[in-house]
C-alpha cells in the first residue's frame, strides 16, 4: 500500500501547468494542499486545464485560485454551486468545479448544495469536511461532532442546543439526480512502521476526483467529500489530528460510494 | 415578433424587450408585483422565437438567482433577473459581489410598497437602496427608471449596453404601476448588440492567459488600488451617464422633478398649469445613478428658482436635487406612501404654491 | 380624440376583461391607449376598477381621475359616479344597478346586460345569478355604440378583438361573446353621446 502511495506523489508533485508556483497558505497537516494536487493531476490527464472554470468558495479554499491555473470566479459564502449552475448553463462545455468547506456547503449554502442537486446540474463539488471553521478560526461547524470543544462551543458540541453533525454526502445522495456521490478519508496515516504511512486515501481521492470530473463531462452532478483533519483549529499535532480523525470522523463519517451512475471503470 | 404594434403589460415589455436586447440567461424567484416576467420569458424559453436566449430557471430562492447571475455573467452572457422589494433586498450581497467582481448584470426591481412585506402597490421607496448600492463595500450601480411601458421594453438593451461598456451592475427601477400597466407600442427592428468580452471573461485559461474575477485582495495596498479604480470608473460613468428628459422647461419658474409613474402624473399637471398660463416645467431623471446633476446645473443657470419634487416616498430623490442645487434654490418636497398616487390637483396646487 | 374611461365592478364579472377588450379596439385602430388594473389615488366602492385611456397623442397620465365614460358593472361602483366627467356618460348594467340617475349634468346609458346575455343562453350557473359569461361583452357592444364607435365593422373588429385574447380552450366562446356585442350595441340603438374631448 505504501508502495503505491509513494508513486502516486511523484506523480503528483511534480511541476505542473494546472498548479502555479505559488506557496500554499494551508498549514502543515491539512488535506487542502493534498486536494489541490490532486485537482491538478485529474486537470492534466484530462487535458481539461484550458475549459476548467474554478469557483473559489468562502472557507480556506477561497485563496485557490492562486494555486490552481485556472479560471475562476468567486462565489459569495455557500453560494458556489449557484454560481456553478450560472457558468454551466451558460457555457455547458466548461468544466465548473468548486472546492467548498463544510461551513460552506453544508450550514449557510445547504439550499444552494441541495438545490443543485435536485436538480443534478452537471457541475462538480468538493468538499473538505475538518469539522470546524478553519479560515475563520476554529468556529463550530455544521460537521462538528457532538463533544468536540470549539471557540463556539467551549463545553463542546451540545447535542440539546445545537443538534447533531449534518452529513452532506447522505443529504445529496437523498436526491434522485446525482450521478455520483462519495465520501473518501483523505488524511495519510502514520502505520507501526515509523518509516511508512497509509495514503490509501489519497490514493481513493485521486481516483474519486478524476471520476467527478468525467461524470460532469458526462452530463452528471458529481459530489465528493473528503474528511480531513485541521490539528490547528482542533489543537493538536499532526498526528493527534490524524488519530482523532480515523478515531472519531470516519465512524461518523463513513468512506464510501453512495451512488455512481457512471460506474468507475477500475474502483 | 414583427414590428407590428403590441399591446402588453410593462412586465411583459421588459421581458421582451430583453429579449429582442439578446438576452442570454435569466434566473429568478417568484415575487409580486414582478413575477410576469419570468412567466413572459418561461414562456419564450426554449421556443426558437429567441435563439440566443439559451439559459431560464426559477432559482430556489432569491439569494440562488442572483448567484446564478453572476455564474453565467462572468462568461460574457447577457444575464438579467427580476424581483420587487424584500426579494430585492436578498440579491444585494450578489449585487455586492457583482460590482466587486466588475461583472455586467442587469437587475429589475419592480418597486412594493412598505418596509418588510408591505404591500403590493407602487411606491419609489427603493430609491435610496437601489442608486446608494444597497448592498455592502461602497459601490454605485447605474440606476435607469423608465416611465411607460415602451421605456421598459427600451431600457434592457440601454442597461445591457452600460453593464457591458462599464462592466458594472445596472438596476432598472420600475414600480407596481408601470409593471401592471398596458400601453401600446413597437419592438424596433433592430438585431442585438453583442460586447467583446474575450479581456475578461471566465470561459477557459488559454496558455499564459487566465482570468481570474475576484472582489477579494487580501492585501490592504491590492484592496486600495482596486477600490480606487472601482471608483474611477464610477466617477468617469458619473461625468458620462447621465441622463434626463425635460418638459416645458424653458421659462419655467416652477421645475417638477418627478421619475417613474410620478412622471406622468407630471406631465399631466405641467399641461393643466400651462392650460392656465402658469410657467411650470418637468424634469425628469432617466439614470436616477447618476443623477444629472448637470441638468439642473443647466436649469439653475436658466434661472430656475422652485423645484418641486414629486416621488412615491417620504422624500428620498429630494435629497440628490438639494445636493445639485446646493442652496441656490428652494426645492421643495411631496410624496404618497403605501401604494397611493397623489392627484393632479395635488401637484397642480403645490406648484402654485411656489409661484406664489 | 381623446378619451378617458373608468371600467368598475366585482370579482368575476369580466371587468378587467371589458377594459382589456375596449382598449384593444382602439389598439388595434391605432391610437395610443393606457390600460391600468387597479391602481389610482383612491379605491372606493367595486372591488375591481380600470383605467383606460385612449388618445390620437401620446398619454401624459394613464390614471383617471375624472372619466369622460364611466362604465358600471354593479351597486357598489356607483361610487365613482363623482368623478365622472360634466356632459360625461354614464354606462351601467341596469340588470343590477336600478337607481342609475342621479346626476342631471351627465348621460345616463341603461343596459339590462345580464339579461341581454341571458337571453343568449349565456348564463354561468356557477358563477351564482347575478352575473354572466357574455354580460361584459354587451357592455363593450354597447360602450362602442355609446361613443359611435360601432359602425357596421363592428363584428369584424370585435372579432379581432376576441380573436387575440380568447385563445385556445376560450377560443370556443368567441361566437357567443361576439353575439352578446352585437346585442349590446344594439340595445342602445342610435345613442350617440360621448363625443371626442
Amino acid at each position: 500500500m505504501s508502495g503505491t502511495a509513494g508513486a502516486l506523489y511523484e506523480t503528483t508533485l511534480g511541476p505542473l501547468p494546472t498548479l502555479t508556483s505559488k506557496p500554499t497558505h494551508y498549514c502543515a497537516g491539512c488535506e487542502h494542499g493534498t486536494l489541490t494536487h490532486l485537482i491538478a493531476s485529474a486537470l492534466e490527464a484530462l487535458g481539461a486545464r484550458e475549459r476548467a472554470v474554478l469557483v473559489n468558495s468562502v472557507g480556506c479554499s477561497v485563496l485557490a485560485p492562486d494555486y490552481l491555473n485556472v479560471d475562476a470566479v468567486e462565489a459569495p459564502h455557500g453560494r458556489a454551486p449557484a454560481v456553478m449552475t450560472g457558468i454551466k448553463r451558460a457555457r455547458p462545455d466548461l468544466l465548473v468545479f468548486s472546492i467548498q468547506g463544510d461551513g460552506d456547503a453544508a450550514s449557510i449554502g445547504l439550499l444552494e448544495l441541495l438545490n443543485a442537486a435536485n436538480r443534478g446540474d452537471p457541475i462538480t463539488i468538493f468538499l473538505v469536511n475538518n469539522a470546524i471553521y478553519g479560515m475563520t478560526g476554529g468556529q463550530m461547524a455544521p460537521t462538528t461532532p457532538v463533544g468536540m470543544v470549539t471557540t463556539t462551543s467551549p463545553r463542546g458540541r451540545d447535542l440539546a442546543l445545537s443538534g447533531p453533525p449534518i452529513d452532506a454526502s447522505k443529504l445529496v445522495a437523498s436526491f434522485e439526480r446525482p450521478a455520483y456521490v462519495r465520501r473518501v478519508f483523505l488524511p495519510v496515516m502514520p502505520t507501526a512502521s515509523p518509516e511508512f504511512y497509509n495514503a490509501r486515501g489519497a490514493l481513493e481521492g485521486a481516483r474519486a476526483v478524476r471520476h467527478a470530473f468525467e461524470v460532469q463531462e458526462r452530463g452528471g452532478f458529481a459530489f465528493v467529500e473528503f474528511v480531513s483533519t485541521c490539528n490547528v483549529n482542533w489543537k493538536m499535532s499532526v498526528l493527534d489530528s490524524k488519530r482523532y480523525a480515523a478515531e472519531v470522523l470516519a465512524p461518523l463519517f463513513p468512506a464510501g460510494v453512495l451512488r455512481d451512475r457512471f460506474r468507475m471503470e477500475s474502483p | 415578433m414583427s414590428a407590428e404594434r403590441e399591446f402588453l403589460k410593462g412586465n411583459e415589455a421588459l421581458a421582451y424587450g430583453a429579449l429582442h436586447a439578446g438576452l442570454n440567461a435569466f434566473y429568478g424567484y417568484p415575487i409580486t408585483p414582478s413575477s410576469e416576467i419570468p412567466e413572459t420569458l418561461a414562456a419564450e424559453f426554449g421556443q426558437g422565437n429567441f435563439p440566443e436566449f439559451r439559459s431560464f430557471l426559477q432559482a430556489a430562492s432569491e439569494v440562488e438567482a442572483i448567484n446564478m447571475v453572476n455564474g453565467s455573467a462572468a462568461t460574457g452572457a447577457k444575464t438579467m433577473t427580476a424581483t420587487s422589494g424584500p426579494g430585492f433586498s436578498l440579491k444585494q450581497e450578489g449585487i455586492s459581489y457583482a460590482a466587486g467582481m466588475e461583472l455586467p448584470i442587469l437587475v429589475v426591481n419592480v418597486n412594493r410598497s412598505g418596509p418588510g412585506l408591505g404591500n403590493l402597490g407602487p411606491e419609489q421607496s427603493d430609491y435610496f437602496q437601489a442608486t446608494r448600492g444597497g448592498g455592502h463595500g461602497g459601490y454605485r450601480p447605474i440606476v435607469l427608471a423608465p416611465d411607460s411601458v415602451p421605456e421598459m421594453a427600451a431600457f434592457p438593451s440601454l442597461g445591457f449596453s452600460l453593464a457591458f461598456r462599464y462592466r458594472t451592475p445596472v438596476i432598472l427601477l420600475a414600480d407596481a404601476f408601470l409593471g401592471q400597466l398596458k400601453e401600446d407600442l413597437t419592438f424596433p427592428e433592430v438585431s442585438s448588440s453583442s460586447f467583446d468580452t474575450s479581456s475578461w471573461a471566465a470561459t477557459g485559461a488559454r496558455g499564459e492567459r487566465r482570468h481570474v474575477l475576484a472582489s477579494m485582495h487580501l492585501e490592504l495596498s491590492d484592496q486600495n488600488a482596486a477600490s480606487h479604480a472601482l471608483h474611477a470608473k464610477y466617477d468617469q460613468i458619473a461625468r458620462h451617464e447621465q441622463r434626463f428628459d425635460e418638459v416645458e422647461s424653458d421659462d419655467a419658474r416652477v421645475v417638477i422633478v418627478a421619475y417613474g409613474i410620478c412622471a406622468r402624473l407630471a406631465r399631466r399637471a405641467v399641461r393643466s398649469l400651462r392650460a392656465k398660463s402658469a410657467p411650470v416645467g418637468l424634469f425628469r431623471p432617466i439614470t436616477l445613478a447618476p443623477f444629472p446633476h448637470d441638468g439642473i446645473e443647466r436649469l439653475l443657470d436658466r434661472g430656475v428658482q422652485n423645484f418641486l419634487v414629486v416621488e412615491l416616498n417620504a422624500g428620498q430623490m429630494v435629497e440628490d436635487v438639494r445636493l445639485a442645487v446646493n442652496g441656490r434654490a428652494r426645492v421643495n418636497s411631496l410624496g404618497q406612501l403605501g401604494g397611493l398616487i397623489p392627484g393632479t390637483d395635488e401637484l397642480v396646487r403645490a406648484a402654485e404654491a411656489m409661484l406664489g | 380624440m381623446k378619451r378617458e374611461v373608468i371600467v368598475a365592478g366585482h370579482g368575476g364579472q369580466g371587468v378587467l376583461e371589458l377594459a382589456n377588450w375596449l382598449a384593444y379596439f382602439h389598439v388595434l385602430r391605432g391610437r395610443h391607449v393606457a390600460y391600468t388594473p387597479s391602481y389610482g389615488p383612491e379605491t372606493r366602492g367595486g372591488k375591481v376598477k380600470c383605467y383606460v385611456v385612449v388618445s390620437d397623442e401620446p398619454i401624459d397620465s394613464p390614471i383617471v381621475e375624472s372619466p369622460d365614460l364611466l362604465i358600471v358593472m354593479n351597486i357598489p361602483s356607483m361610487d365613482y359616479l363623482p368623478l365622472l366627467k360634466p356632459g360625461g356618460t354614464l354606462l351601467v348594467n341596469s340588470s343590477l344597478v336600478k337607481d342609475a340617475r342621479r346626476r342631471a349634468d351627465v348621460e345616463v346609458v341603461e343596459v339590462p346586460a345580464v339579461d341581454i346575455a341571458a337571453g343568449l343562453g349565456a348564463f354561468a350557473p356557477a358563477k351564482g345569478t347575478d352575473t354572466s359569461i357574455a354580460a361584459n361583452s354587451v357592455m363593450l357592444g354597447a360602450a362602442l355604440a355609446t361613443t359611435r364607435e360601432a359602425p357596421e365593422r363592428l363584428p369584424e373588429e370585435a372579432s379581432e378583438v376576441f380573436r387575440h385574447f380568447l385563445t385556445g380552450r376560450k377560443e370556443a366562446l368567441i361566437p357567443l361573446n361576439l353575439r352578446a356585442v352585437e346585442a349590446g350595441a344594439a340595445s342602445v340603438g342610435g345613442a350617440a353621446v360621448v363625443e371626442s374631448a
